[in-house]
């Protein structure tokens, strides 16, 4: 299909073209308490195409995709090619050229086995140190062998294969009958059995102290530590304000060889977009559009060094090599964790949802668990919420040396906030 | 007009009928839901405009649900040919027994189940509709929502960018058992303008929305929105940080529906209720609220975004109370958490597409509304805020906490607003708190479609919610 779909693609008088094809093979398995749910298996192929159309002036392009079934027909793929060329005349933009050929060959990977994968992960939850008062609940695993393959008008052949895993886990914890829940979803690309095992116990810790926490008693300002995934939104906020997308639309006000906040008085952080990351969910040797991913420094020492992002942005701002990056890297910690664990401090470690607003800056969450420190004093606390701007924290904030990697992202193991606002539950 | 049902899931019955026939051999139980639902989707902005057929819920696949000896499983797959019925079950077959060799040698237990009952039906649903999204002008679309950006730029001296973006997403399902046939046809669309305002560095974001049962037709509304959005814009560059702390509180219907979706939307999925992950199956009966709190759930209580005629089981739509002046009657329920708890399904078993698991979902989540004018409930607010807009929400069903991430809050001192704005506002607290503290509730209602919800952080689905202008206290910071 995909042969006759080309054909007709280069017979259409079309400016340019795109095949994305995806195909997964998942496993599925669905566990309340240690008892199977349900299982389920897929097989699906999913074909997008994304036809350009340039003015004959020149001056601007146009662009239109859809999806088309594998099983479609030659009438089918007809239309489709014919809807997409004549939509793609109706959305204006300012021209681009489409991304050429690679200079370098790119690795394709290689199929992954989902059976091993699933084992790996039902062994791995069978075999956690639960006890009387903090147990599994239910977990939901998937493990997925995807290939993707991209085709386009300039050239680009090319496909890799790579794993994309994911365990959702519900640990429920127990106290004088009152029971809660902490929730937690792992992506990767394979099972790290030893990294799972170490955070469920370190969730289970947190769900003894959360059954002792005390309403959070702060109203005003504090600095606010960071120990673990929830400081993710953090640096996804400087990686996203890098975006071209962002930064074309004048949504970032981030500027190349200026510094990301008006002045530092904390550590100043770097941030790159890098090809590689151990088992993450999202190593890819090319973008969606067929852009080489390369390790590329975007913020370094707190100034803007480059900006990143897909083609049509990325040409808008004059970027070469640019491309969507996918996993991100941030260094510039200066503190050892005792030197940042000092003096009086909230360390947050479950919130409802902590979020970053990369456009505004806003910060918010609900906590869930946080620990007041007071020199040796450490109090168990819930309840409340946190919230400010990353344009008042970005300047003073503070990061460890050591790093500690979440899926796609590899940021300092600590991250300090200061002067947070904490709403309490008193 | 009538949502024309699709000729493709026609053409494919007969040979998914076969299917089926040659799986029961099998299996005790043998289901099928066949998707084909088509969208169009127009993004414009000042800087980037683009054409798509995908929405939030196009799709076209097959997945077969099957059951033995106590075991379900399922198996998702979009490439079926008709005439091969056979070959699909023997693929069917073959990836479920490939799981069930590994399970066996992880020495997994089976969590048992009883049989699904298959009872003869049949329905074929073509809801109406002015326009389908197949066939809208889309030239004349694209124009529109051109001229609606530019327009928002003019409305504020601050823009840096609009965004309007329009969908529309014709529905088409098809639900098979031995005995059950099942169809249903419906268009639903949304849009949202989108404002993006900066000075001196402060940037902010205004957005509204618009949602309904029906056509392309529905991008009519958008003027009002975008005046809105400016409005809202310049008040957000304006805004102040709340003082932290309790407050009297008046929800906008926006609002409203959110703290509905909350407090006792997630909280009352019963599949949560089989995993012993929610409070609120030890409150069934017991009060969870004001007298003044009612609230009603499903397809048939709105007609909305996800207002369908059956839900992705094929169990037939429904319109639950929830909470009944502040008793907490009953919950929503999938087809087979339904079957472990021993109570009927309610029509909320809903799949984020053919690939995924049906979890119980909210279709139309609602507060009822009082008879209190808006302006009554300000004048008796001595100190709090007009809560509006809505950004996020995460609930916590087992300890019935909640958070509410709302766009901004207007001050009212001694009954009357004082034009302070304070933005934004992370409401938090303990349900039963605010749901105990509703005292007045306005006649008017609205629902709001335009959004997507999670379970956990993922499984997005179509959901709408919605209510009247409502009067509680809560912590806000």
């Amino acid at each position: 299909m995909l042969d006759k779909l080309t054909e007709l693609l280069k017979a259409s008088g079309v400016y340019g073209w795109e095949i994305t094809d995806e195909k997964k093979n998942g496993w599925e398995f669905y566990f309340i308490r240690h008892a199977l749910d349900q299982h389920r298996a897929k097989n699906v192929e999913h074909i997008t195409v994304k036809v350009y159309q340039l003015t004959d002036d020149g001056e601007s392009i146009g662009f239109a995709s859809s999806e088309i079934a594998p099983t479609a027909s030659q009438d089918d793929m007809e239309k489709l090619v014919a809807d997409l060329a004549y939509r793609a005349t109706l959305v204006k933009n300012r021209p681009f050229t489409l991304t050429p050929p690679p200079e370098e060959s790119v690795s394709a990977g290689k199929a992954s086995d989902i059976a091993d994968i699933s084992a790996d992960f039902i062994r791995a939850m069978s075999e956690l140190p639960e006890t009387e008062t903090e147990d599994i609940n239910s977990y939901e695993i998937f493990a997925c062998d995807v290939s993707r393959r991209l085709i386009t008008s300039t050239g680009i052949d090319q496909i890799e294969h790579y794993p994309s895993s994911m365990i959702e886990v519900v640990v429920n914890a127990r106290r004088e009958g009152h029971e809660i829940e902490l929730y937690r979803s792992y992506y990767s690309g394979t099972c790290d059995a030893a990294g799972l095992r170490r955070d469920l116990e370190k969730t289970m810790a947190y769900g003894r102290d959360r059954l002792i926490a005390k309403p959070t008693p702060v109203n005003g300002t504090i600095d606010v530590l960071f120990s673990g995934s929830n400081a993710c939104p953090i640096y996804s906020y400087f990686a996203e304000r890098m975006n071209a997308s962002l930064v074309y639309r004048q949504m970032s006000d981030y500027e190349i060889g200026k510094p990301v906040c008006p002045a530092f008085t904390g550590d100043r952080v770097t941030v790159r977009a890098v090809r590689e990351l151990t088992n993450s969910s999202e190593n890819h040797a090319f973008d969606s559009e067929g852009a080489l991913i390369r390790d590329t420094t975007l913020i370094e020492d707190g100034v803007a060094k480059r900006f990143i992002g897909g083609r049509m942005f990325a040409s808008y701002l004059g970027l070469t090599d640019s491309f969507n990056p996918t996993n991100i890297e941030v260094t510039g910690g200066t503190r050892s964790a005792e030197e940042m664990r000092a003096g009086r401090y909230l360390e947050a470690v479950e919130f409802s949802d902590f979020q970053v607003d990369e456009i505004t800056g806003d910060i918010f969450g609900e906590i869930r668990l946080a620990y007041l420190h007071d020199g040796d004093e450490v109090i168990p606390v819930s309840g409340g919420s946190i919230s400010g701007s990353m344009n008042d924290f970005a300047g003073s904030m503070l990061m460890s040396r050591d790093s500690a990697q979440y899926d796609y992202m590899k940021i300092p193991a600590l991250t300090l906030l200061r002067g947070v606002t904490v709403t309490g539950a008193l | 007009m009538k949502a024309h049902f699709s000729d493709y899931l026609s053409g494919m019955k007969a040979g998914l009928r076969e299917m089926i026939r040659i799986l029961r051999k099998e299996y005790d139980y043998v289901s099928v839901l066949a998707t084909d639902s088509r969208g169009i989707n127009v993004r414009i902005s000042q800087r980037s405009r683009s054409v798509a057929s995908e929405t939030m819920t196009t799709e076209r696949g097959i997945v077969v649900r099957v059951c033995k000896n106590g075991q379900y499983a399922e198996y998702a797959f979009n490439q079926f040919d008709p005439a091969a019925p056979g070959k699909a079950a023997a693929e069917i077959q073959g990836a479920l027994e490939a799981q069930l060799v590994m399970l066996r040698l992880a020495g997994v237990k089976t969590y048992d189940t009883p049989l699904l009952p298959d009872e003869a039906q049949t329905l074929f649903v073509e809801k109406e509709t002015l326009q389908l999204p197949e066939t809208v002008d889309v030239k004349a679309l694209v124009d529109r929502l051109g001229a609606l950006s530019d327009k928002g730029m003019s409305l504020n001296e601050n823009a840096v960018e609009c965004i309007v973006t329009a969908q529309s997403t014709h529905i088409c399902k098809m639900f098979l058992t031995e005995k059950r046939d099942l169809c249903q046809s419906y268009v639903y669309s949304e849009g949202a303008a989108v404002l993006v305002v900066s000075r001196e560095g402060n940037t902010q974001v205004a957005y509204e929305s618009l949602s309904g049962l029906c056509g392309p037709e529905l991008f009519d509304g958008f003027d009002a929105k975008i005046v809105k959005a400016a409005d809202t814009a310049a008040e957000l560059l304006n805004a102040e940080r709340i003082e932290p702390g309790e407050y009297e509180i008046i929800a906008s219907p926006e609002v409203t529906g959110l703290i509905a979706h909350e407090a006792f939307g997630h909280g009352v999925e019963m599949d949560m209720f089989v995993k012993n992950r929610a409070l609120g199956a030890e409150y069934i009966g017991k009060r969870v609220g004001s007298d003044m709190c009612t609230m009603h759930e499903g397809a048939l209580c709105a007609e909305n975004v996800t207002s369908y005629a059956f839900d992705d089981e094929g169990t037939l739509a429904g319109d639950v109370t929830e909470i009944d002046h502040g008793i907490l009657r009953t919950g929503i329920c999938d087809a087979l958490s339904a079957l472990r708890l021993g109570v009927q399904p309610t029509g909320n078993g809903k799949r984020e597409n053919f690939e995924h698991k049906v979890y119980t979902r909210m279709t139309n989540t609602m507060f009822d509304s009082g008879e209190d004018s808006l302006e009554d409930m300000i004048a008796s607010v001595e100190h709090g805020y007009l809560l509006e807009g809505m950004e996020s929400g995460m609930e916590d069903p087992k300890h019935w906490g909640i958070q509410c991430i709302i766009k901004m809050g207007r001050e009212i001192r001694d009954g009357r607003l004082t034009g302070r704005v304070v933005a934004p506002v992370i409401m938090t607290g303990y349900v039963p708190d605010l749901l105990g503290g509703i005292c007045m509730l306005s006649p008017h209602r609205e629902v709001f479609g335009a959004g997507g919800c999670g379970k956990g952080y993922k499984e997005w689905v179509k959901v709408a919610d919605g209510g009247p202008y409502l009067k509680t206290k809560a912590r806000l910071g």
